[in-house]
């Protein structure tokens, strides 16, 4: 069930890959319409593009701190999740480099496509979030409206990334690899504890990797655009 | 026998306790990691505090693994950090990844364990202050001066590769001031104060915060002394002179508000209004004419055989060149026509008021009979500041004497003043003029010079009618008025006053004259009022058969101006200088005018009769119109 919906979906994911791939071939090299279509002479520079993406990241970084806070006073206190969030999240399957020398080590194509499978895997949970922080008991509008708002600054760093991924390397056929979530059911648990620990890990794994994906765009940054002179 | 080896093992176990206890010594105490930092999240430290050590020596160990391993390795570094840490150096350091951390502590009675502290590299990260804070003054030609601040990150910190973002806060004060003055600089390394206090040294530290993380601790202070002739701003420059002309601009319209009156009256003078002075002019208007009437003098009214009419005619005097008099009607004579003058109808045409300034002031309040007022021209109205002075009390006489006289002398070429009634109170100052600097002086003098006045009247009291020589005008003898020129004192009063009572009751009857007109010089044209009639008849057309009485005799006790006939100006043409004739001489017809009785003079009234006396048309002008 679960490889059906994931073929299904990395099918139609690889769909759009090539559509936007075709669309970028069809365009000189030299210049590559970023913008939406219709607009010929609009186009965007790839600093211009970084820093969009870093002031996204960044902000969804924020935004999850703050909601895992705000979950973790108000729910958490005494429930010793974080002895049970140990190497929980979906995302570890993905093998990101766990410190700078190994992020420096990666080339930059590879990078980009960790962070775009790291984006791509968040998508589904963070649509799922939003769905159950609404149901649940007395839903802390701190907590839902950041959800929200990640949810949504989440698909435009995608759609950022992707054009960066255009510019850097265009042409390049991506492997779409990314973690599929499976938390859900955990998620709408009835046990309250087992489904407060669900919404605990998820927020906790959310903050981490938003982080990672802030590191690496900041690294990426200041390698390709200001040529490790930041 | 279980009970009994139980027994003994708990006895054993206990004696063993007891020795323990008795030695002091005892396990160590749980230790505790307070604190785990990363400077650059690249590496990290954790410090512990450790518990009772049991009073043997301690040994500390740090054993962590990481999330999602099984295996627990060491703490690699004990030293580096400094006693009771344990440092991880970039290759024990892994980012997005949990430490399971716990301190070991072990002496010879035991062990303790810490409880297991998780930490995240990520979240941990708290840099070192930045390095070289630099201060500089810089004083650009044709800029502000400014103060230069200038630093760099902190040295292990990675900035260039984008690893760590930094953002930097500095803070500065003088050096006595107690508040630091804070700005963010953002991920800037230098920094410009534009404002600052000349003559003061000030104190300035940087701080640092990665993006994600904690503020480091402010950097060491470096100081810097700004010269005292560090030059104000444009901006403050011009806003004292802004300041400065807003405040002149507040002083002028001040002024202006304050003396604008003054200034509108100076340059548009007020009209004065005539007054005859001892006129009460409500009396008037209530119709009471027999309070009237013997204010005035007249014993019985209707006139009886002995006690000619009163010729309370009211006089509005015109100062528009018409000499004509206007007589007004007294109650009894309804019928007399009153002479059409330019003079508004209505009670305050101009000349003035009861509370005008005038040199007759009609701050009595006592009910004052006087049906005669002598309108004097306006040109006689610069009374404002004589009224002032008239307005004081008896004291100073001299003063009222003064303020008379600058109005007199300023008064135009119209006919000068009338030397009206003399107060029968020994109150009242009066001068005579003899000329117009003698006036002059007499208005600047002081008592001394009043004094000095009284002198001169008093050796001219046989004189003549003396009159006052000014530019010309003509006027009514007072020097009468010499005679009973008032001194300070009331003796030389009570001196004069006899004199001024033995012809009155060796008077013949009192002929009561009728106010004709007053020609341009002041001088007053009576008419003798015979009877009603006649003097109705008489009133314009004859005026050559009308006698004139342009002098004052006297002034009787009972406020009645003698008028003596001035026998050269018998024409009602301009007169020319009145005849100087002997005063003492009694007239044929003494005309007694007697005006407002002048009541022995409380302070508050403040009737000076200076020989200027003048009647206020306005209150008897309302009956008659």
């Amino acid at each position: 069930m679960d490889n059906k919906g994931s073929s299904q979906k990395a099918g139609s994911l690889l769909l759009l890959l090539l559509l936007v791939s075709n669309l970028l071939l069809c365009k000189s090299v030299a210049s590559l319409p970023i913008c939406p279509s219709g607009a010929v002479n609009c186009q965007v520079s790839l600093r211009d593009l970084f820093d969009r993406a870093v002031i996204l990241s960044h902000y969804i970084h924020n935004l999850s701190s703050e909601m895992f806070n705000e979950f973790d006073k108000r729910y958490a206190q005494g429930r010793g999740f974080i002895t049970k969030a140990i190497n929980s999240c979906h995302t570890s399957s993905l093998s990101t480099p766990e410190d700078k020398e190994q992020a420096q080590q990666v080339h930059h194509e590879v990078l980009l496509s960790m962070i775009l499978g790291v984006l791509r895997s968040w998508n589904d949970p963070l649509y799922h979030l939003v769905t159950e922080v609404r149901g649940m008991q007395e839903a802390p509008d701190a907590i839902l409206s950041r959800a929200i708002e990640i949810e949504e600054q989440n698909k435009r760093l995608l759609e950022g990334m992707e054009k960066i991924v255009g510019q850097v390397h265009p042409g390049v056929k991506e492997n779409e690899v990314y973690s599929v979530w499976s938390g859900l059911p955990s998620l709408q648990m009835a046990d309250e504890d087992t489904r407060l620990f669900a919404f605990y890990n998820l927020l906790h794994c959310l903050r981490r990797d938003s982080h990672k994906i802030d590191s690496y765009l900041k690294l990426l940054k200041c390698r390709i655009v200001y040529d490790s002179n930041c | 026998m279980k009970e009994n080896v139980a027994s003994t093992v708990v006895f054993i176990l206990l004696l063993f306790l007891n020795t323990n206890l008795l030695n002091g010594q005892s396990p160590p105490g749980k230790p505790e990691i307070f604190k785990c930092r990363s400077p650059e999240k690249e590496t990290f430290t954790c410090w512990w505090k450790p518990g009772a050590d049991g009073g043997l020596p301690t040994n500390y160990t740090l054993t962590y693994h990481k999330e999602g391993e099984t295996f627990t390795h060491e703490c690699p570094d004990y030293k580096t950090s400094g006693p009771n840490s344990c440092y991880f150096n970039k290759k024990h350091t892994s980012i997005w990844t949990i430490y399971i951390i716990t301190v070991n502590a072990t002496n010879q009675m035991g062990s303790s364990s810490s409880d297991p502290r998780y930490v995240d590299v990520t979240y941990i990260v708290e840099p070192d202050p930045p390095v070289n804070l630099t201060l500089e003054l810089k004083q650009p030609e044709d800029r502000k001066p400014y103060l230069w601040i200038k630093w760099f990150p902190p040295t292990l910190v990675d900035v260039r590769s984008g690893w760590l973002t930094l953002q930097y806060e500095i803070r500065l004060k003088p050096e006595k001031a107690a508040e630091w003055e804070t700005h963010f600089a953002g991920q800037q390394t230098q920094f410009k104060i534009l404002s600052l206090y000349p003559g003061q040294k000030y104190l300035v530290q940087v701080h640092c915060k990665p993006d994600h993380g904690f503020w480091s601790e402010w950097s060491p202070e470096s100081s810097i002394p700004i010269p005292n002739d560090f030059s104000m701003t444009d901006a403050t420059v011009w806003i004292f002179v802004a300041v400065l002309s807003a405040v002149i601009c507040l002083i002028m319209v001040w002024a202006v508000a304050l003396k604008g009156y003054s200034m509108v009256t100076c340059i548009l003078p007020p009209v004065p209004g005539p007054k005859i002075k001892g006129f009460d002019t409500h009396l008037l208007e209530k119709g009471k004419s027999e309070e009237l009437l013997s204010a005035l003098g007249c014993q019985d009214f209707p006139p009886t055989s002995d006690c000619e009419d009163l010729l309370v005619e009211f006089l509005e005097v015109d100062d528009s060149g018409d000499q004509q008099l206007v007589p007004a009607h007294s109650k009894e004579h309804p019928g007399q026509s009153v002479k059409p003058t330019h003079s508004d109808p209505d009670s305050d045409s101009g000349r003035g008021s009861c509370d005008s300034p005038s040199l007759l002031s009609e701050k009595c309040d006592e009910p004052r009979a006087n049906p005669s007022k002598f309108h004097t021209p306006e040109g006689l109205e610069k009374a404002e500041k004589p009224e002032t002075n008239v307005t004081q009390p008896q004291g100073p006489q001299s003063t009222s004497v003064e303020g008379k006289i600058p109005s007199f002398h300023a008064s135009g070429s119209q006919s000068s003043t009338w030397p009206l009634l003399q107060p029968p109170s020994l109150h009242y100052s009066r001068s005579s003029y003899h000329s117009v600097a003698e006036v002059r002086k007499l208005g600047l003098g002081t008592a001394g010079a009043a004094s000095t006045l009284l002198d001169k009247t008093d050796t001219r009291a046989l004189k003549p009618s003396q009159t006052i020589e000014t530019g010309g005008e003509g006027k009514a003898a007072e020097h009468r008025e010499s005679e009973s020129f008032r001194s300070k004192t009331d003796q030389d009063a009570a001196r004069l006053l006899p004199q001024d009572k033995t012809p009155l009751t060796s008077a013949k009857p009192l002929e009561y004259v009728e106010i004709h007109k007053v020609s341009k010089d002041g001088a007053l044209a009576l008419l003798p009022k015979q009877n009603e009639n006649s003097s109705r008849a008489e009133k314009t057309s004859t005026p050559e058969t009308s006698k004139e009485y342009s002098k004052v005799s006297r002034v009787m006790d009972s406020d009645i101006l003698v008028l003596v006939q001035d026998r050269r100006a018998q024409n009602l043409a301009p007169f020319e200088e009145p005849a100087k004739e002997a005063p003492p001489s009694l007239p044929q017809n003494p005309a007694a005018v007697d005006l407002a009785s002048f009541p022995v003079a409380p302070s508050n009234c403040r009737l000076q009769l200076g020989g200027l006396d003048y009647l206020h048309p306005t209150g008897f002008m309302h009956p008659f119109q």
